[in-house]
């Protein structure tokens, strides 16, 4: 290719060449990142932050989760209830159970968060066993109030496979 | 130093120009290694992200500042005297 577009017209080949030689240098120099890029970045790096905004995340999902759970729950007196009654009671059921998932996936996604980013931190290492320990701790920390130490060992182990298989999964993906 | 005791005593510039480019040598070697000996440690082989996770971070971190306490270290201990071990 490069000789044919030299070999056209000597007005011409100096042009190509240049392109060429644009083309085959477009490796930039190396930028180091300004302060303000690595504040940005370094953000992410703080335990507190990243479990807000995953406790945030968490949230947010629980509430979209809930509004449509709760959608789907019909009342026992349909027959007898008017439109606007039906409404109602399906709005507060909706409003009801969002509220509760969005608080229950909001308090997984901080302890989930905020485990794997200790135990990441204190291992030095990026792992998937910082995700099962992360697992584990949350599924504990969730299951001991309704089931006790027999309840905790088994979310734990449940909730750590859990979270090991969609990492898997999200890894194959990237 | 040997050549010290052959020069006259008052230190020229060229003297200090050597002086200052063995130290400017020094320095880059030693951050080459640094960096080659932390990024063999800390990085894994196979990229999956063009930035450095936490684990990484964390480990770099512990990585230098080892590093630079032993380099430290050793100099002075090298630099004091020869203490025989």
């Amino acid at each position: 290719m490069t000789e044919d577009s030299s070999n056209t017209s000597a007005a011409t080949a100096p042009a190509n060449n240049t392109n060429e030689a644009e083309k085959t240098s477009a490796i930039e120099p190396i930028r180091l990142p300004t302060i303000e890029e690595v504040r940005g970045q370094d953000i992410w790096n703080n335990c507190a932050v990243r479990s807000v905004a995953s406790g945030i995340m968490g949230g947010g999902l629980g509430l979209a989760m809930g509004l449509f759970l709760g959608a789907l729950d019909n009342p026992i007196q349909q027959d007898t209830m008017t439109g606007r009654q039906l409404f109602v009671y399906t709005a507060k059921q909706m409003g009801g159970r969002s509220w509760n998932s969005c608080k229950a996936f909001a308090v997984m996604g901080l302890v989930f968060s905020a485990a794997e980013c200790v135990v990441e931190k204190a291992r030095a290492k990026h792992d998937i066993t910082n995700t099962a320990i992360a697992g584990c701790v949350t599924g504990g920390a969730i299951s001991a109030k309704t089931g006790g130490p027999k309840g905790a060992c088994f979310g734990c182990a449940g909730f750590a496979a859990f979270s090991v298989v969609i990492e898997k999964f999200l890894d194959r993906h990237e | 130093m040997a050549a010290n005791n052959n020069m006259p005593t008052a230190l020229d510039k060229e003297q200090i120009f050597g002086m200052a480019e063995k130290e400017m040598e020094y320095r880059v070697e030693l951050f080459n290694n640094l960096t080659q000996t932390c990024f063999a440690k800390c990085v894994e082989k196979r990229y999956k992200e063009s930035e450095l996770n936490m684990g990484e971070n964390s480990c770099i971190d512990r990585c230098v500042s080892k590093y630079w306490q032993v380099t430290n270290l050793v100099g002075q201990l090298l630099g004091s005297g020869r203490p025989p071990m």
